[in-house]
């Protein structure tokens, strides 16, 4: 009975994980200044969310990333600091706190800021993550270069 | 120059003078039986076939978000929703089911959604307001009433922690409540998304596979198969 569970549970993990990609870097698509759109699916454990990625680069090294829904919602917004360090600014029910500091930010990281990670690109605008857990494919279908408000790069004041 | 200018300014007063003459909006102190109203002017339509453009305010970017799309409604109840850039995806609903399609390296490609009974219940309220069947909404939003140069329908959600996200939804409608030209979706923090209606067909024969949830006809065979028919 309780190798049978073990099993099921095993089956059940297997059925959500996808084989996670070996360790590289991949050269940033992001202008020096500049807003990014993205679309993405997420898959994880077997369902698919698409997402919407709004995400401005400072030349200083500032990213800050929106993430929205279909029709606008806003599920995440996650600040970058130039030295790394991760501030959360707005998570939802959908995408936690803890899984955007740990996840998305290490995945912003890996597409646009040269660090290694579990990414594939798969052409200039087309990039795939695979962690364990989930996988991640983003497409970039706008950009706008140009600089971006500093506002968006500095931590907003508590009010 | 000082004719340029003078026409500038001209213009300039002329739109000013053209906005102090809109009539203020107006709260309406029963909207029961405006709905109602509504509700049957709106029930005439079979079909309705809409373009969209929608723009998503956020007060951190200096423009807006844009997108643009085509929204396809049949009575009674199926819906399509197509954004076509600056990507491409479709959602498909009807009361038992919704669908979700993305084009990935020019192929289509169906998800397999989660929650799919939450994107159901937003797609079937999507087909409620534009087909003015707002006493269905009545459950989940308080609804008033402004008019004016435009006839404005606010829905406030009810539930707390809906509110917390969406503070309101504003439906922007023709003074005669013949035709939906906005709506607008206001989140507590003061940013928004407006989806703006434009080209709008009403009563049009959609072709086989318009709804279709396995594999949806061409957005583009769609729209020609509207154009030629008699």
């Amino acid at each position: 009975m309780r190798r049978s569970f073990l099993a099921l549970l095993l089956a059940w993990l297997a059925a959500g994980c996808a084989a996670p990609l070996p360790t590289r870097t991949v050269a940033s698509p992001l202008p020096a200044d500049g807003l990014l759109t993205e679309r993405a699916v997420l898959t994880a454990r077997g369902k698919q969310f698409a997402l919407n990625g709004y995400l401005s680069q400072s030349a200083a090294g500032g990213r800050r990333l929106i993430i929205t829904e279909m029709f606008g919602q806003t599920l995440a917004d996650v600040l970058i600091k130039p030295d790394g360090t991760v501030q959360v600014l707005r998570s939802s029910r959908v995408l936690r706190p803890a899984w955007i500091k740990r996840f998305i930010a290490a995945d912003v990281q890996c597409i646009f800021g040269g660090s290694p990670g579990p990414v594939r690109k798969l052409s200039e605008t087309h990039f795939e993550i695979r962690r364990l857990w989930y996988k991640l494919d983003v497409q970039i279908v706008e950009t706008r270069p140009g600089p971006q408000p500093k506002e968006l790069f500095d931590t907003p004041a508590k009010p | 120059m000082n004719k340029t200018l003078g026409i500038a300014v001209m213009m300039a007063a002329l739109a000013l003078a053209l906005r102090a003459e809109e009539p203020p909006l107006r709260p309406v102190a029963d909207p029961r039986p405006i709905l109602q109203d509504l509700q049957r002017k709106m029930s005439t339509l079979n079909t309705v076939c809409l373009e969209f453009a929608q723009e998503r305010d956020l007060k951190l970017f200096a423009q807006p978000l844009r997108s643009e799309g085509v929204m396809l409604i049949e009575r009674p109840d199926q819906i399509r929703w197509e954004t076509t850039a600056p990507f491409q995806s479709i959602l498909l609903g009807n009361h038992e089911a919704v669908a979700q399609f993305e084009r990935i390296d020019g192929k289509w490609q169906k998800l397999k959604l989660g929650f799919p009974q939450m994107l159901r219940r937003v797609m079937e309220q999507m087909s409620a307001m534009n087909q003015g069947k707002l006493d269905a909404l009545t459950s989940d939003y308080t609804i008033t009433v402004a008019t004016g140069s435009l006839a404005v329908l606010t829905l406030t959600p009810k539930d707390e922690t809906i509110r917390s996200m969406l503070a309101s939804i504003q439906v922007k409608m023709l003074p005669d409540y013949s035709a939906t030209r906005e709506v607008v979706m206001n989140e507590p923090g003061g940013d928004f998304t407006r989806i703006i209606f434009k080209n709008e067909r009403r009563n049009v024969k959609f072709p086989p596979g318009t709804f279709d949830q396995s594999a949806p006809l061409d957005i583009a065979a769609v729209k020609t198969a509207i154009t030629h028919a008699p």
